[in-house]
């Protein structure tokens, strides 16, 4: 599997801000944002307007204030999980407060009050990280994947050992060797196998037997 | 008449003492001009000078607040800059950094006057990409100038089809090169890039030269040496055999050919005694804008001063000089310039107006870092 390219430029990119509006015009973390080429918007206050919001992980970005009264919506933001990355807004270093943030998905954090000099860092790990949290997740459900069709593997070998009278390695080698002209993984390759064989035609004995006969 | 006090600060001393004379008398011929034209307005300068010495920056920067002082003009380098902007920003006062760096920065107490990447290295980048040159060696002072410098040039080449034939790094103010010189006539690129400062890159030319020439090499020709910060001083500190056919991508050179470049020079030349360069030239521009914007502000407090100096527009040596609101960046006028014998620059090109600053290169490059190639050679 390739290489994540990490984000490095984050222009057109949009920050849903999930805080109070600050009093005054000159935000740091508004005008440091413009900064970096990224739009700005004020997060919906209510929960039906959040459920509507189009999110979209390419495009969007949350900053989340995790101060308590800061961000009323914060346990509704928890349970939906948004499908985007977050950083979040930190003003007390506090485990409860930090652990909200950890479950709403944070993956940076930019302490309060906000230094621009900051926001690229922040945006660099929260971003990336997330990205590459996306994609160990999507390894792991694959390597799962695979894993639950390791029993359809073992008894394709079985199933060529018997038909074909080979050791298992070469049973293996000759199904491997298949699968890749199918282009499938060799998992699928065996599952389809399977799933094409009359239930009569499983082996009928154990495969160290087998092995023990070609002995 | 209204006295303000401004520090400079500036390394006139040490391993790139040579540029950081040259930046502290442009910021003093800019004084003497901003006394002289605003007869209500005194500057008033003090010097420090810390020798090239990262530890000694702070502490002397200190001194300068202590006296009262707001507004520091200084640093060169980008680590000597980053150790002195939390005490800036602790004591609200404003550091002007007149140099070219290599950007990823915009301190809310700092005001740019140098080039940022989008105004130096990229269109350096441009120039030997249409000069055909793919392969380039990469040699550099060891921090972040060169680092950053080669990532961007890695990133801008490979995306264009080129290769970086290899990469050398050497402690500032080292002078050992016998083996980087081997390297890079072992490799034969189309060109080298050199990111080494001071005494490093003036031994670094003579010896190149020396080399190529042993080996009957036309180095200027074969494989001349780029960079985005050799400058007219500099090429004094190089053997005179090896002065010129040197590559400089900068938004300032003393041959430019205008009325206000012509009276800087001449007042730099009568206070210095040398030519005028591009950190002369970025440092008076720090002290003029500075001192237009005190004037305006009618005294020293930084927000004001920032925010007066965000609208002025200065006829600058290099041509119109304003800055960008949101960076604090200036607008300057990106050229390519090769060096002569005599220790000038031949303009080879430049922009037809100022160039915006793009300190995050957010308009320069793109989203994603360059894909790497995993494959290798196998028997």
């Amino acid at each position: 599997m390739s290489r994540l390219r990490l984000i490095q430029n984050f222009s057109g990119l949009r920050a849903m801000l999930f805080r109070p509006t600050p009093d005054s015009a000159s935000d740091p973390l508004q005008h440091g944002l413009a900064r970096l080429g990224v739009t700005v918007e004020h997060a919906p206050e209510q929960p039906d307007a959040l459920a509507e919001l189009s999110l979209c992980a390419d495009r969007d970005v949350l900053i989340v204030d995790g101060d308590p009264g800061a961000c009323a919506i914060l346990p509704l933001l928890i349970e939906l999980k948004p499908p985007v990355p977050v950083i979040g807004l930190i003003g007390m270093e506090t485990p409860s407060r930090l652990r909200l943030l950890m479950e709403a998905g944070a993956t940076a954090m930019l302490r309060k009050p906000v230094q621009s000099g900051a926001l690229y860092t922040s945006l660099y790990l929260g971003i990336n990280g997330y990205r590459q949290r996306q994609l160990a997740e999507a390894r792991i459900a694959e390597h799962e994947r695979r894993r639950r069709g390791r029993r359809g593997l073992v008894k394709a070998i079985l199933h060529v050992m018997q038909r074909d009278g080979l050791d298992d390695d070469t049973a293996f080698e000759t199904l491997r060797r298949d699968a890749m002209r199918a282009r499938l993984g060799i998992e699928d390759y065996c599952d389809n196998l399977m799933q094409t064989l009359p239930r009569q035609c499983a082996p009928a004995r154990a495969p160290f037997k087998q092995e023990r006969d070609h002995g | 008449m209204r006295n303000i006090a401004i520090g400079l600060l500036f390394s006139t001393s040490g391993p790139y003492g040579v540029v950081g004379q040259a930046m502290h008398n442009g910021a003093l011929v800019a004084a003497e001009e901003v006394n002289r034209s605003n007869p209500a307005l005194r500057l008033q300068v003090v010097h420090a000078d810390p020798g090239g010495d990262l530890q000694r920056y702070e502490p002397l920067c200190r001194d300068l607040l202590d006296r009262g002082i707001r507004h520091v003009v200084g640093c060169y380098t980008s680590s000597s800059r980053k150790e002195l902007i939390p005490l800036i920003e602790h004591r609200d006062a404003l550091l002007w950094y007149p140099s070219h760096y290599e950007g990823f920065e915009s301190a809310p107490n700092v005001i740019y006057t140098g080039a940022a990447p989008n105004q130096h290295i990229i269109p350096l980048i441009e120039h030997v990409l249409r000069q055909r040159r793919r392969r380039i060696f990469c040699i550099g002072s060891n921090y972040i100038w060169a680092w950053e410098n080669n990532r961007i040039l890695r990133e801008v080449l490979v995306a264009q089809g080129g290769t970086v034939a290899g990469e050398r790094y050497l402690p500032v103010g080292d002078i050992g090169l016998g083996q980087v010189v081997d390297a890079i006539l072992d490799a034969a690129p189309d060109c080298v890039f050199s990111t080494l400062i001071g005494t490093s890159a003036y031994r670094f030319f003579s010896m190149f030269r020396a080399a190529c020439t042993k080996r009957g090499i036309d180095q200027a020709t074969a494989m001349p040496v780029l960079s985005c910060s050799l400058s007219e001083p500099e090429l004094l500190q190089i053997e005179p055999g090896a002065r010129d056919g040197h590559i400089s991508s900068s938004v300032y050179f003393s041959s430019i050919v205008s009325a206000e470049n012509r009276r800087f020079v001449d007042a730099y030349t009568r206070h210095a005694h040398g030519d005028a360069s591009a950190d002369a030239e970025a440092s008076y521009v720090a002290v003029r804008l500075l001192g237009l914007a005190l004037a305006e502000a009618g005294g020293d407090d930084i927000a004001a001063v920032s925010r007066s100096a965000a609208g002025q527009v200065l006829r600058a040596p290099q041509g119109l000089v304003r800055l960008d609101p949101q960076t604090m960046h200036a607008w300057l006028t990106p050229r390519i310039g090769r060096s002569t014998a005599e220790g000038r620059f031949d303009i080879l090109a430049e922009a037809a107006a100022p160039v915006q600053p793009d300190p995050y290169l957010v308009r320069s490059m793109p989203k994603l870092e360059p894909a790497q190639a995993h494959l290798r050679l196998v028997s």
